[in-house]
């Protein structure tokens, strides 16, 4: 039995020989393989730097507009119940209206608590502008006669003379 | 006037290098340099299955893609590339397990009367049984060693000689009796 090894191999003569040398050692292609063939490998995580240079400016970018819209949204939301907003509106119900002359009520006697805890010595600006609230407001609901006589029984505490009544400061 | 001077491209294991770093361009530049040589030696490997070419190159690019972590260097890029398509394409021949004999009977005659052209002697590569077309377009074409050839297919260096033997009496058998049944 004879080992592959030994196997005699032809040889080409001249003219095949001379065709093998000449035969094309290259084949253009598409040239629009390379695009897809780039577009596969990017899907595999290929050219993952060129990837990590655009999205750290993208990152930045996107952390900027939360910065924005979360300041923004903050500002909106704090300003939706503030007492401001609440007194601009006029489609409240009228428990909500009480609601809100409770609310007002309360942070007027906050701020006056505030001042007179600032200072020591009588304000006579400070004491007009705090009757005059208090006789405004009680004036204010007074219009209807809906106060059942406290607008009365006020203006005869707060008002020196009632034979001279000043004009109301409204606020 | 003195000649404009060209910077000199960069090699490949330096384009491997950037590649493998994330970058494109050197491996478009590594794909346009190597892949008209791939794309024939491929063409000729696949023989009749040749509608298939565009899709091997992919796959062999691929490959390499993935494995380029692998290439030291130490090899040409392009005999490294080769050697990808070669295992690719033989696999896929062997899988498809063809009939030698059946592709034998469709080697086609030269032209009447004429001497072979190229175009006849890449048709009768064409038309020969894959093993053989495999080994006669490595080692006649390509100038691979039968080593060289034994190692990329898997096989002992005495079958590759076998095999380019049965090959080399295909070839002249159909380039020169086409021509005697012709006339």
């Amino acid at each position: 039995m004879r080992h592959e090894d030994d196997t005699p191999i032809p040889e080409y003569d001249a003219d095949l020989n001379a065709l093998f040398d000449v035969l094309p050692r290259e084949a253009p292609g598409d040239t629009r393989a390379a695009d897809r063939l780039v577009v596969r490998l990017r899907h595999e995580g290929f050219f993952a730097r060129r990837a990590r240079r655009l999205q750290w400016p993208i990152a930045v970018a996107a952390a900027v507009l939360l910065v924005v819209l979360g300041a923004w949204g903050g500002w909106t939301a704090g300003r939706r119940g503030s007492l401001e907003e609440m007194l601009a509106r006029n489609d409240l119900t009228v428990a909500d209206r009480v609601l809100l002359l409770q609310r007002a009520g309360s942070a007027y006697v906050i701020a006056a608590q505030s001042y007179a805890s600032a200072t020591a010595r009588t304000d006579t600006t400070a004491i007009e502008v705090a009757s005059r609230v208090l006789l405004g407001a009680a004036h204010a609901v007074a219009r209807n006669h809906l106060d059942a006589g406290v607008a009365a029984r006020l203006t005869s505490v707060l008002q020196p003379s009632a034979t001279s009544p000043k004009p109301t400061i409204w606020f | 006037m003195s000649p404009q001077r060209q910077s000199p491209e960069p090699p490949d294991a330096t384009l491997v290098r950037r590649f493998l770093d994330g970058d494109e361009a050197p491996f478009r530049a590594l794909y346009e340099r190597h892949t008209p040589r791939l794309r024939m030696l491929l063409h000729r490997l696949l023989g009749r299955d040749r509608h298939e070419l565009d899709d091997v190159v992919q796959e062999v690019w691929i490959a390499a893609s993935r494995g380029a972590h692998a290439y030291r260097g130490d090899a040409k890029f392009g005999t490294w590339l080769a050697s990808i398509g070669v295992r690719m394409v033989y696999a896929r021949l062997s899988r498809r397990a063809r009939d030698d004999a059946e592709l034998t009977d469709d080697i086609p005659s030269p032209p009447d009367g004429g001497p072979a052209t190229v175009i006849d002697l890449e048709r009768a590569i064409a038309a020969l049984p894959d093993h053989q077309r495999v080994v006669v377009v490595l080692h006649d074409v390509e100038g691979f060693t039968h080593a060289e050839i034994a190692e990329q297919l898997g096989i002992a260096p005495g079958t590759s000689k076998a095999t380019l033997s049965r090959a080399r009496h295909a070839l002249r058998r159909a380039l020169t009796e086409g021509v005697t049944n012709a006339t």
